[in-house]
């Protein structure tokens, strides 16, 4: 065990941060949930591709640094540390990308990596459907084959970024006789292709981030499908396993949050409650036990090892975290909590982050599927219904 | 930077819970209970692992390993709900004098002849010393009042309450397993207890709970190896996270024993009251976030992203 950078790792960071310092929006940008916010957060991130920062442990014919995930890290600290906005392109850059990575074949690589990286194409996720959330096995939307495209019908809801997004993923059922798991393909599809309808949805806070995606025979070409028809389930599993574990939630945005939180505090510390006082220090607590948490799992990962079943009590962890900080926030900031600027014309982020953290322990695989996840795969209880 | 533990500390944690595992099962517990709580054969065994001398220089007869294995190996001792006293005479004792330059009674120690139980302002009494007897709900822990004032040394504390959190994590995997073993087993309704939601999410909970402590008790063991300034806080921080853990997972294991879980009968309840025990000793919940307070709102420490290793 080892737990001091080396100096190039103290190097990597002096770097990251002159860079995110000189370029970093000086003003906090408008919510991505909006036509001109999530403008400006795909601006950023051409910004940051032009630095060469889009994604740094891609390879570099990917249009990343091939760094480790150890200088992921440190740019992760970085870039919350300076406040950088949160990523318009998040679901390609930690959820396609590494799933692309691992089943694509060299072609697709080239094709849809490098766009990605560069923030030219900013990807939305369809996974669920009406009848399909937490079952997400229960998918209907068909993709039939005709020649060599599929001929996709059917509907996605609470896809996010999809009102905005340019193309879309997600796993369509290929083998009409097929149940549950089996005879699903994933598949990469162009959001403005002849046939797709794409309804917004306004969210809990009154913007609209995600949306219903309607697919009226919209044909894709087969070179758009992912490892092979029928291997969708797994190739899902993959993604979610990147989107609960390691990558969609570094340890810096949470310790952000606490460090910000510890200031709040010290501004009421006058009429703030001792309840309010011990949840600030579990912050603290909390936060930083998720980064050595993190930086374990990087080490493991960078000699060799895999994580599975054990990004459930990642997600678990970080969204009811999340969920808790902002709520200690409301409740130092007490009467001044329900307003959405301040007296003095400031945007109450508070606000903003704790309507948004009442999602985490929702999207991703509801807490419920994650805890039913580790009971039934990490401690070996018998699966519900089970004799 | 790389946070994970050698080939070596692997495979010496793994030979201790074997070793455990093979000679130190709850029926040992049971029949200790008995028969008057201590072995010497059991003590024997463990000097004869090595783990007396785990800390004690090799030119004093020892192995000179380092707090990270001594917490590894704590958490073995937790794991198995040891009774004999190695861990704060070999483990708290040992590093202490070492730093005082005491180094007289450390081969006595390594050869497992002589044992240092060391009182602390913060505990009113100490386990297996000599004095008038008080008895603890933990049936298998031999308290005495001290008779003399105990140090108030920091660097005691931080020891103690370091392999105390170690030995807390281990404790709450094994209440976890056996509470897991259980709900396999015990059928109601016609299936398993465990198939039920309701048990599953709880079990759930502690192993998230746990997942969380363990990281936060070898960065600390660390920490305090390496002598850093902020190392007392992380101390701290192991305690609190490993303390609460065990805690949650025993009120958790009992509950899905159901009645079961209130009788003596079941192994659960040594466990359990160690972890009330410890989770009390070396400084208790509200001390060390008092301590966590004063790094962390009184400013002492730098908080934020870049400081995940300050």
């Amino acid at each position: 065990m080892d737990l001091t950078y080396t100096p190039e790792q103290q190097a990597f960071r002096a770097e990251v941060r002159a860079w995110i310092e000189a370029h970093v929006p000086k003003e906090p940008l408008v919510t991505l949930e909006c036509r001109e916010g999530y403008d400006q957060h795909v601006a950023w991130e051409r910004t940051l591709a032009s630095g060469n920062w889009g994604m740094v442990t891609w390879p570099e014919a990917y249009g990343g640094r091939g760094l480790d995930l150890i200088q992921w890290l440190i740019f992760e600290e970085e870039y919350f540390r300076a406040g950088g906005p949160n990523r318009a392109n998040q679901n390609g850059i930690f959820l396609l990308g590494p799933t692309i990575m691992e089943f694509g074949t060299e072609e697709q690589k080239a094709r849809f990596l490098p766009p990605m990286a560069r923030g030219e194409v900013i990807w939305a996720q369809a996974w669920s459907e009406p009848g399909a959330g937490s079952d997400m096995a229960a998918i209907q939307s068909k993709a039939v084959r005709d020649g060599d495209h599929y001929v996709i019908t059917g509907q996605k809801t609470w896809s996010s970024r999809a009102a905005f997004a340019d193309w879309g993923f997600g796993i369509f059922r290929t083998d009409p006789d097929s149940k549950r798991h089996k005879g699903l393909t994933f598949i990469l599809f162009d959001l403005n292709s002849p046939g797709i309808t794409r309804r917004p949805i306004r969210q809990l806070h009154g913007d609209t981030g995600f949306a219903e995606l309607f697919f009226d025979e919209v044909r894709v070409p087969v070179e758009n499908c992912l490892a092979g028809e029928g291997e969708g389930w797994n190739v899902a599993m993959a993604t979610a396993g990147f989107e609960r574990g390691l990558m969609l939630r570094s340890p810096g945005r949470f310790q952000a949050t606490a460090k910000r939180l510890v200031e709040l505090y010290r501004a009421h510390e006058a009429e703030a409650s001792p309840a309010a006082r011990e949840a600030v220090l579990q912050a603290w607590v909390q936060t930083q036990a998720y980064a050595y948490n993190t930086y374990a799992v990087a080490s493991k990962i960078m000699a060799g090892g895999k994580i599975g079943a054990e990004a459930s009590l990642n997600k678990i962890f970080w969204s009811e975290l999340d969920r808790m900080m902002h709520r200690t926030a409301m409740q130092i900031l007490g009467a001044h909590a329900e307003l959405k600027r301040f007296g003095n014309g400031q945007i109450n982020q508070w606000l903003e982050g704790y309507i948004f953290s009442l999602s985490g322990p929702i999207y991703a695989g509801s807490n419920e599927v994650q805890r039913n996840i580790i009971a039934e795969r990490l401690l070996g209880l018998p699966r519900v219904g089970a004799g | 930077m790389d946070f994970r533990f050698s080939d070596d500390q692997l495979t010496l944690t793994e030979s201790v819970r074997d070793y455990l595992a093979g000679t130190h099962g709850p029926e040992v517990l049971r029949r200790l209970d008995e028969q008057g709580n201590r072995d010497p054969a059991i003590w024997q065994g463990l000097v004869e692992m090595g783990l007396t001398g785990l800390l004690v220089p090799e030119e004093h007869g020892g192995l000179g390993l380092g707090l990270v294995e001594a917490a590894l190996i704590a958490a073995e001792c937790g794991r198995a709900c040891l009774a004999e006293p190695l861990v704060d005479t070999a483990f708290v004792a040992v590093p202490w004098l070492v730093r005082r330059g005491e180094l007289g009674d450390l081969a006595a120690i390594a050869a497992g002849e002589r044992l240092v139980p060391l009182p602390h302002v913060l505990n009113p009494w100490v386990a297996d010393g000599s004095g008038q007897p008080l008895q603890s709900v933990d049936p298998l822990r031999n308290l005495v009042m001290f008779p003399a004032a105990g140090s108030s040394d920091p660097y005691l504390l931080d020891l103690g309450a370091l392999m105390s959190s170690a030995q807390l994590v281990g404790l709450a995997d094994a209440m976890l397993h056996q509470a897991v073993e259980y709900a396999k087993i015990r059928t109601q309704f016609g299936q398993p207890v465990g198939a039920f939601q309701a048990l599953k999410h709880q079990l759930a909970s502690c192993a998230v709970a746990i997942e969380f402590a363990k990281p936060a008790v070898w960065r600390a063991a660390q920490a305090l190896q390496d002598g850093g300034e902020s190392a007392s806080v992380h101390v701290s921080h192991a305690k609190v996270t490993a303390g609460d853990a065990a805690l949650l997972t025993a009120e958790t294991a009992i509950q899905v024993h159901g009645a079961m879980g209130y009788t003596y009968e079941v192994d659960l309840h040594f466990w359990m009251k160690r972890s009330w025990a410890l989770n009390g000793a070396w400084g208790d919940r509200a001390w060390h976030l008092k301590r966590i307070d004063q790094a962390v709102i009184g400013g002492a420490l730098p908080i934020g992203p870049e400081h995940t290793f300050a």
